[in-house]
């Protein structure tokens, strides 16, 4: 796979953020978290937000990995470092993207560092990182 | 921040604990469903979406979400926020494979600034490292979990 520093890495879109997925999320996990399936639950917050819920961080974060093995494929993700700096609600239509900062060989294999991120159109990210992917050979 | 509970001592005092740590299989359904709430189609031969690297390590290693808010005293469900998640795949996660899991507390202390989404204040920055074995005892993933506790002065 020819990569390059500076490649962009294809996007990858969430057209509509789904408040039913944020609910089956929270069952998964275990998530008490009323912002996550209780739209008044979170209106009453103090935030400004209105009846949406809010997106579970792995959700989002996921999006992203989404990315990456659509990129480099299922098993080249290594690492991600990811924050939060605002949050995604249901409805929202969501990018995920990224950028190749380095390229390097570590015990054989060749990884690209990459800086990644997921945002709203027209919008500064939602969240924003880091990842290490193993590319392919070919 | 004197009036703040609880007492800062308290939550340094955190650093260390661990948590009893177990055993975590992720079923098919599990991986299914999980998969599907990503918006990405199920991933060839069984591998398990890497987004379980949240929920995995945290109720095998025996504890649970609700469980971390509590041993940071947390105010409300509303009072956390997420400061950042590192995870570390060594190897690609399987379907039906009993990993191990072990999980402790590695930073705990008391902050006061801006915070995601939030006005200024006091706040416990408080972070969870988790570590996955497979069953031969190699490392396969790590999860690093960093939240905020906000506080409200007595």
């Amino acid at each position: 796979m020819n990569v390059q520093v500076g490649d962009s890495i294809p996007d990858w879109v969430m057209e509509s953020v789904r408040p039913e997925r944020m609910r089956t999320m929270a069952a998964i996990l275990r998530d008490p978290n009323p912002v996550h399936w209780d739209r008044k639950a979170v209106a009453a917050l103090p935030f400004g937000i209105g009846e949406r819920t809010i997106n579970q961080g792995p959700l989002g974060l996921s999006y992203m990995l989404n990315m990456l093995m659509g990129w480099t494929g299922p098993t080249s993700v290594r690492r991600v470092t990811v924050r939060f700096p605002k949050v995604v609600l249901d409805g929202d239509h969501v990018t995920a993207g990224g950028r190749v900062t380095a390229i390097r060989e570590e015990d054989g294999v060749r990884l690209a560092d990459c800086d990644i991120w997921l945002a709203r159109e027209g919008e500064s990210p939602s969240l924003e990182g880091t990842a290490t992917v193993a590319l392919p050979e070919s | 921040m004197a009036d703040i509970q609880p007492p800062v001592e308290e939550i340094r005092a955190l650093v260390g604990h661990e948590f009893p740590g177990g055993k975590y299989t992720v079923a098919h359904w599990e991986n299914f469903l999980l998969t599907e709430c990503t918006g990405s189609e199920p991933l060839p031969d069984g591998l398990v979406h890497p987004v379980v690297l949240f929920h995995m390590p945290i109720l095998g290693a025996n504890t649970s979400i609700g469980g971390m808010f509590a041993l940071g005293q947390a105010e409300s469900d509303f009072s956390i926020g997420i400061e950042s998640y590192d995870w570390e795949i060594e190897r690609p996660l399987h379907e039906d494979v009993e990993y191990t899991v072990t999980g402790r507390v590695t930073e705990a202390d008391r902050m006061e600034g801006p915070r995601r989404n939030d006005r200024p204040g006091v706040y416990d920055r408080i972070q969870f490292r988790f570590e996955l074995h497979e069953p031969g005892g190699d490392f396969a993933a790590s999860s690093t979990i960093t939240w905020t506790y906000r506080r409200s002065a007595a």
